[in-house]
């Protein structure tokens, strides 16, 4: 009873999708994994955010007090002893920032295999089909070519963006204007190297693959 | 002979006072949406201020020759965002100073079709739980000119601000509080605490 119970869940759909094999199969899951890792970035761009803006909030309330010091020298020990409490602070903020960063680094490492594996799949279409690939597409109107295409699109953005991340993770600290400060933060933020036509391709290639009902 | 018209006239008066207490609710509670939004549009001045006071040449951050334009993109789209969410709290605003309108000039006109059955006596006379005709017709006026007021300001404010004019966005989230004028508001809620004897009784 229970077995034939289960059988009746098998909508269409799920056949349909089940019965995807062999390049489609595989073009179908790195999509998924696209979105999956694109999702993962968001977060942990949120959470970085969250640490750099304590950076510099512990660098400028530094700074204020350093100028304090300059003008009141009798009270410098009091001074000395908080200064020294916020380098600890600061030193802990940027290990977490680093920690952050690590974990976009992990990201970026699978995106690059997504991108090896769509190679890949090209370069097996045109083995067995020959250089035009294969004369029907796989799923709507995109062939192979097209999504290396997109994977590359996405990939190259999230290269950029970990580059000026990593540079951001650099500076910050050491940062004494606060113009630069609120450009770094506002670089963390906005992701200046992921224009909409990022998530645009995102979409196409969900769509194109299934993942996205039309 | 003045009787169905006075009647008519109070019924009226309790249906208008009865939606001025709830647009009143809906007002606030826009405008309380309101605020976080100019927040963050200040903010995005702010940070469009400072990459305008930054030579990104100068900086470590020279090594990506796209970063300048890129980013004030995602700004502008950013800034452009929030307006839009802006307008959108601003038909909301529009739709509750119409209905206070379309409410107030109702009562009016039934009164005007009414002077001549009115006489001064009746239109003067309060007892202790219900205000003069005269009184609650003028505080409705008064409401109605207050959000009317409020909005054309609330209004022109974001008509002239500009993506690319930077010291008026900056200047935009003070402005905005500025309009704000809670002594006319609390004349409003007095005013319904006035009629509310009157408008519960029937």
């Amino acid at each position: 009873m229970e077995g034939q119970s289960g059988d009746v869940i098998v909508t269409p759909a799920n056949r349909k999708c089940s019965a995807v094999t062999g390049s489609a199969r595989k073009i179908k899951d790195n999509a998924a994994d696209w979105h999956n890792l694109m999702m993962r970035w968001d977060k942990l761009n949120e959470e970085g955010f969250n640490v750099a803006g304590n950076i510099v909030n512990i660098k400028l309330t530094r700074s204020q007090s350093d100028q304090l010091l300059l003008v009141d020298e009798s009270s410098s020990s009091s001074s000395a002893g908080l200064q020294q409490g916020g380098g600890a602070e600061l030193q802990d903020e940027c290990c977490k920032l680093q920690d952050v960063i690590n974990k976009m680094v992990a990201v970026v490492t699978k995106m690059e295999r997504l991108m090896t594996s769509q190679r890949g799949i090209r370069d097996l279409e045109e083995f067995q089909f020959g250089p035009e690939g294969r004369k029907f597409p796989l799923f709507l109107t995109w062939n192979t070519k097209h999504f290396e295409e997109a994977s590359r699109v996405l990939l190259d953005s999230f290269r950029q963006e970990l580059r000026l991340k990593q540079s951001i993770l650099q500076e910050l600290a050491h940062t004494a204007t606060s113009d630069l400060c609120m450009v770094y933060l506002s670089c963390w933020l906005h992701q200046p190297f992921t224009p909409p036509h990022t998530r645009l391709t995102l979409e196409a290639l969900l769509l194109e693959t299934g993942h996205r009902p039309l | 002979m003045s009787k169905p018209a006075l009647l008519s006239l109070h019924q009226a008066l309790r249906k208008s006072f009865q939606s001025l207490e709830n647009n009143q609710k809906i007002w606030s509670s826009v405008l309380a949406d309101c605020s976080p939004l100019m927040v963050s549009l200040g903010n995005l001045a702010e940070q469009s201020r400072a990459l305008s006071n930054v030579q990104i040449s100068n900086t470590p951050l020279r090594d990506f020759p796209d970063l300048e334009e890129g980013l004030r993109f995602k700004l502008l789209q950013a800034t452009d965002t929030v307006l839009v969410k802006l307008n959108e709290k601003m038909s909301s605003l529009q739709s509750v100073r119409d209905s206070i309108s379309n409410q107030v000039s109702a009562v009016l006109q039934l009164y005007e079709q009414n002077t001549d059955s009115l006489d001064l006596l009746t239109v003067t006379e309060r007892s202790a739980t219900a205000p003069s005709l005269s009184d609650m017709l003028e505080w409705l006026q008064d409401a109605e000119r207050h959000y009317r007021q409020q909005f054309l300001r609330r209004k022109t404010l974001l008509q002239t601000l500009r993506a690319d004019d930077l010291s008026l966005l900056e200047a935009a989230p003070k402005r905005w509080k500025s309009l704000e004028s809670p002594n006319a508001e609390d004349r409003i809620t007095d005013t319904l605490c006035k009629v509310s004897f009157f408008i519960e009784s029937q």
